[in-house]
C-alpha cells in the first residue's frame, strides 16, 4: 500500500517521477560537490540491498541472514574476470549471474528449513564463504588485506559520475521492481504465503517456487548492488566482502523504514546512510548505535516509521478521504 | 600399525574437543527447549564471559591495566566466581526486559533483537579490547599429557571433564528442584504451568540466566583452548546449533552425541584436509545435517 | 426458581459479577454473573460454543474481563495474574487433562505444590491425593502419558490439589470417560468436599451432572440463561425441552 496523495491524479504522480529522476541523473553533471555524489550513491545502493531485504523477509517469509554471500560473489566474479581482461559491465552481469546461480544451490538444503532454521542456516553460508575465499587465491595477484584481498583491475577507468549513475540505476530499479512485483500474480502469492503458508499452498499455490523466485531475484539485485559498491571500492578482501555489517544494513533500513511496506525501505535506508556518515568519525561505536537503535525499534515501533505513520490519525483521515474520490 | 595410530589422535582429540562443544551447546539448547528461542546471540554471549575473564586476568579494559597489582590476574577457571553471576544477571535482563517482549510482537522480532544484541556484544568487545585475536595462557593451559604414545593437551581433557559435571549438574538441577521442574513443565505445556502456580515469566528469566551462567563456564574454557576475538561468536553460534540439531532437542544424551560428532568432524576434517580446512568441513557437516535431518537424531 | 438474578449472599466464595470477555475481538461472555457458595458442588453446563471454558479460564487469571469484577473472599482477583490466583487457593483441573507427559506422576503431583503457600505442605497433601487416589501411589514413578484415561484424569485432579486449594475448577472431567471411572471420581470428589473443598465443575453431560451438583448454572452463547438447584432445573420446561426431549 503506497502512501498516496489523494488529490493528485496518476499522470500527475508519473511527470513528478520522472523529474526527480531528471534530477538525479544530472547532478554530477551540474557540478554537485563530490561528498554529496558519495551520499546518494551509498543510498542507492543500500536501498537495493534493504528492498530486497524487504521483499524477502517483509513479503516472503525469508528471514535471510545469507544477503552478504551474494554481495562477495558478485563482487569476487566481477574482480576475478576483470583480471582476466573481461569489461567490468560484462563482469556485473556475471556476478549477477553467480549470484543467482548461487542462491539457486544453496535452496536446496536451506528451503527444507522454516523460520528460525532457515535463518542460522543462511547465517552459516556467507561465513563459510568468508573461509573459502580466505584459503582459495584464485587469480595470482596482489593481495591484499587479511587473504585473498583483490584490486579491481580497470576500476580506474571509472569516473565518479560512472559510478554514481550504475547506483542510481540499481537503486531506482529495485524501487521500480518491488512496485512490479507487488503487483504481479507473484506478489499476490507472497501475500497468500506470509499469512499462512499451509493455507496458501492448499489453495494451490507453489509455495516452494514463489519463495525460490524472491530468494533468486533478491539474490541478483543484491549482487548487482554489492558488484557496483566493489567498483566503487576499488578492491575487495573476504573478511568485508562477506561481513555481517552488509545484513546490518538491510535489516536496520527495513525494520526503522518498516516491513511490508514500499516506502519503508526508502526512509530507512536514508537514516542508515544518515547514520553511517554521522558515526564514521566514531568508528568503534557505529554498529553498536546501530545495533541498540535495531533492539529500540523494535520493541517500540516494530513496524516502523511507516507502520507508525499508518497508525496516525493524519494519515487514516487522508487515506478515508482518498477512497472517498 | 602405524595407520591405526595415526587416526587415534583425531580420534581422541575429536571426543575431547566434543566436550567443550557441548558445553557451548548446553546453554542454547536451554533456551531453545524453554523458549522455542534460538538465541543468535548466544555465541557472542559466551565470547564475552570469555573477555570478562580475559579482563580479569591481564588487568586489561581499553588498553589501560586497572588492576592495581599489575601481573596478578586472576586465575580463569577461579574468576567463574565473579564472571558466572555476571552473566547469570545479564541473560536474566535480556530475557526479562527484552526477549519477553519480543515473543509479543512477533515472529522475526526475537531473532532481530537477539541479532541486534549479537553486534551490540561484538562491537563492544571489539572497542574495550581491541579487535586483536587473544588467548587465556595461565600454564596449565600449556600442558600436555600422554597417553600411550599420543600427546594430548591437558585443556582438551580438562574440557571434556568439565563438560561431563556440567551436564549432570545440570540434569540433576532439572530433575530435583522446584525451579527446575518448573523450566521442564513450562517447556512442556506453558498454558498448565501458569495453572499451578508457576509465574512463566520469572521462570523463562531464570532458565536464560542459567543458560547465561553456563555460557560463562563454556567461555573460559574456549578461551583457554582457542584463540579468540570478537567476532568468533559466530562460529561458536554455529557450532551450537549444528550441536543440537544433530542431538535433537531436549536429550541430554543428545547434545552429548551431537558434540561428539562434531568435534570429530573437525579433527578428522583437520587430519585428511589440512588445519586451515577444519572450519569449513564443521559448517558444511552443520548445513548438510540442516539438510538432511532438521530434527536431529533424538529429536523429540 | 430464579432466572439468573443476582443474589446478595455475604459469603459467597466466589462472586463473578457481570463480566464481558473476549477472545480478540470476539466477544465470548455477555454479562455473566455467578457465584460459588462454600463447600458446594456447583456445576456449570452449556455446549461447546457457550462459553463455559472461557468462564474458567477468566477466573483463573488466563484471560481478564474488559467489564465487571471477580471477587475471591471478599478481594478482587479480575486483574491478577494466573500463578498469583493459584497462590489465593484457586485451582484448575483443566480440560483435555494436560499434564506433563514427560514426567513423571509424582513430579507432576510434586509441581502441584509449586506455589508458595502449597510448598511446606506438600507432604501433608501428598498423603491426602494417595488417600483418594491410592493407584497414583502405585504408579508413582511412571511417566504421566503411559497412564490410562482415568487414572490420567485421577492425576490431573490430585495435581489440582497438590496447590492446597480452597476451591478447584475442573473442565470437562468426564471426557471420553466411561462411566465407571466417573463413578470413582465422583465419589473421590465427594470424599474432596468433605474435606472443606468448594468444587466448580463444567459439563456437557446433563443428566449425570444434575445428579452430583448441589446446584448449577447453565450457560449458552456467552450468556446465563438459568441457574438454580437441580430440582428447580427439572422443572423448568426449557430444560427439559433443550436437555431432555421432553
Amino acid at each position: 500500500m503506497r502512501f498516496t496523495i489523494p488529490q493528485l491524479k496518476l499522470s500527475v504522480r508519473l511527470i513528478l517521477l520522472i523529474v526527480i529522476i531528471i534530477v538525479l541523473a544530472v547532478l554530477p553533471v551540474i557540478g554537485l560537490p563530490q561528498q554529496w555524489l558519495i551520499y546518494i550513491r551509498l543510498f542507492c545502493i543500500y536501498l537495493a540491498i534493504a528492498n530486497m531485504w524487504n521483499l524477502l523477509c517483509g513479503y516472503s517469509g525469508l528471514i535471510s541472514l545469507c544477503q552478504p554471500a551474494f554481495i562477495g560473489l558478485a563482487g569476487y566474479t566481477m574482480i576475478m574476470l576483470a583480471w582476466v581482461g573481461i569489461p567490468i559491465y560484462v563482469g556485473i552481469i556475471a556476478g549477477a549471474i553467480v549470484a543467482a546461480i548461487f542462491a539457486l544451490l544453496i535452496s536446496v538444503p536451506v528451503f527444507r528449513l522454516r523460520g528460525i532454521y532457515f535463518a542460522i542456516g543462511t547465517l552459516v553460508v556467507p561465513e563459510a564463504l568468508k573461509y573459502v575465499f580466505l584459503l582459495w587465491k584464485p587469480v595470482g595477484g596482489k593481495l591484499q588485506g587479511g587473504g585473498a584481498g583483490y584490486v579491481l583491475k580497470g576500476a580506474g577507468e571509472f569516473s565518479t559520475a560512472e559510478v554514481y549513475w550504475l547506483a542510481l540505476v540499481i537503486g531506482l530499479a529495485s524501487i521500480f521492481l518491488m512496485w512490479f512485483i507487488l503487483r504481479s500474480k507473484l506478489g499476490l502469492g507472497l501475500a497468500a504465503i506470509r499469512d499462512n503458508d499451509t493455507t496458501a499452498a492448499s489453495s494451490g499455490i507453489n509455495v516452494f517456487r514463489l519463495k525460490l523466485f524472491s530468494f533468486i531475484i533478491g539474490a541478483i539485485v543484491t549482487g548487482i548492488a554489492g558488484a557496483i559498491f566493489y567498483i566503487s571500492q576499488a578492491a575487495i578482501e573476504p573478511t568485508s566482502a562477506f561481513n555481517i555489517k552488509w545484513t546490518m544494513i538491510c535489516i536496520l533500513a527495513a525494520v526503522i523504514g518498516g516491513l511490508r511496506s514500499q516506502a519503508g525501505p526508502i526512509i530507512g535506508t536514508l537514516i542508515v546512510v544518515f547514520l553511517h556518515f554521522a558515526l564514521a568519525r566514531y568508528v568503534g561505536y557505529s554498529l553498536i548505535i546501530q545495533g541498540i537503535i535495531l533492539v529500540g525499534v523494535m520493541l517500540v515501533a516494530p513496524h516502523g516509521i511507516m507502520g507508525a505513520v499508518r497508525k496516525s490519525r493524519p494519515y487514516r483521515s487522508l487515506v478515508q478521504l482518498a477512497s472517498r474520490h | 600399525m602405524t595407520e591405526l595410530l595415526d587416526l587415534s589422535t583425531p580420534l581422541l582429540m575429536g571426543i575431547l574437543l566434543g566436550g567443550l562443544y557441548v558445553l557451548i551447546a548446553l546453554g542454547l539448547s536451554l533456551v531453545f527447549g524453554v523458549m522455542k528461542l534460538i538465541n543468535v546471540a548466544h555465541g557472542d554471549l559466551v565470547i564475552l564471559g570469555t573477555y570478562f575473564t580475559f579482563s580479569l586476568m591481564s588487568g586489561e579494559l581499553l588498553g589501560h591495566k586497572y588492576l592495581v597489582i599489575s601481573n596478578l590476574g586472576i586465575d580463569p577457571i577461579l574468576s567463574l566466581v565473579i564472571v558466572m553471576p555476571l552473566l547469570f544477571a545479564i541473560g536474566y535482563a535480556i530475557q526479562k526486559f527484552l526477549m519477553s517482549r519480543a515473543f509479543g510482537i512477533s515472529m522475526e522480532a526475537p531473532l532481530i533483537i537477539a541479532f541486534g544484541i549479537s553486534l551490540i556484544i561484538q562491537n563492544t568487545c571489539q572497542r574495550l579490547w581491541t579487535p586483536l585475536s587473544r588467548g587465556l595462557t595461565p600454564p596449565y593451559a600449556l600442558e600436555s599429557f600422554s597417553v600411550g604414545a599420543l600427546r594430548v593437551p591437558l585443556i582438551y581433557l580438562l574440557d571434556f571433564i568439565v563438560a561431563l559435571i556440567v551436564m549432570l549438574a545440570l540434569r540433576e538441577f532439572l530433575r530435583r528442584t522446584y525451579l527446575g521442574k518448573a523450566i521442564n513443565a513450562a517447556s512442556q505445556d506453558k498454558r498448565a504451568a501458569s495453572l499451578m502456580g508457576i509465574n512463566n515469566n520469572r521462570v523463562y528469566a531464570f532458565a536464560f540466566g542459567i543458560a547465561m551462567a553456563i555460557a560463562a563456564i563454556a567461555g573460559v574454557f574456549l578461551g583457554l583452548t582457542f584463540p579468540f576475538n570478537p567476532t568468533s561468536g559466530v562460529s561458536f553460534l554455529i557450532i551450537a546449533f549444528g550441536v543440537i540439531i544433530v542431538g535433537g532437542l531436549g536429550s541430554m544424551l543428545g547434545t552429548f552425541i551431537g558434540g561428539m560428532f562434531l568435534g570429530l568432524a573437525q579433527t578428522f576434517g583437520g587430519y585428511f584436509l589440512g588445519a586451515t580446512a577444519q572450519m569449513l568441513v564443521l559448517y558444511a557437516t552443520v548445513l548438510v545435517v540442516l539438510a538432511v535431518r532438521p530434527q536431529g537424531i533424538f529429536g523429540r | 426458581m430464579e432466572k439468573h438474578t443476582q443474589e446478595t449472599s455475604q459469603d459467597a466464595l466466589l462472586k463473578v459479577s457481570n463480566i464481558d470477555v473476549f477472545h480478540g475481538s470476539f466477544q465470548a461472555l455477555w454479562d455473566v454473573s455467578l457465584e460459588v457458595k462454600p463447600g458446594e458442588m456447583l456445576a456449570l453446563i452449556g455446549a461447546n460454543t457457550s462459553g463455559k471454558s472461557t468462564l474458567l479460564d477468566t477466573i483463573s487469571g488466563l484471560l481478564h474481563p474488559t467489564k465487571g469484577s471477580i471477587e475471591f473472599e471478599g478481594k478482587d482477583i479480575s486483574a491478577l495474574d494466573p500463578f498469583l490466583i493459584v497462590e489465593l487457593g484457586i485451582s484448575q483441573v483443566p480440560e483435555g487433562r494436560r499434564l506433563f507427559p514427560e514426567m513423571s506422576v509424582l513430579d507432576n503431583l510434586i509441581i502441584g505444590s509449586y506455589n508458595r503457600k502449597a510448598r511446606p505442605k506438600r507432604e501433608q497433601n501428598l498423603k491426602q491425593v494417595y488417600g483418594h487416589f491410592p493407584i497414583l501411589e502405585e504408579r508413582k514413578n511412571q511417566l504421566a502419558k503411559t497412564l490410562s484415561g482415568g487414572e490420567q484424569q485421577m492425576l490431573a485432579i490430585g495435581r489440582g490439589l497438590m496447590a492446597d486449594t480452597k476451591l478447584m475448577l475442573l473442565d470437562e472431567m468426564s471426557l471420553g470417560l466411561a462411566p465407571i471411572v466417573l463413578d470413582k471420581l465422583y465419589r473421590a470428589l465427594r470424599e474432596i468436599r468433605e474435606r472443606g473443598i468448594t468444587i466448580l465443575f463444567v459439563e456437557q453431560n446433563v443428566r449425570r451432572t444434575l445428579q452430583e451438583a448441589d446446584r448449577a448454572y447453565i450457560l449458552e452463547s456467552g450468556r446465563v440463561v438459568l441457574s438454580g438447584t437441580p430440582a428447580e432445573l427439572q422443572e423448568e420446561e426449557d430444560v427439559r425441552k433443550a436437555y431432555f426431549g421432553v
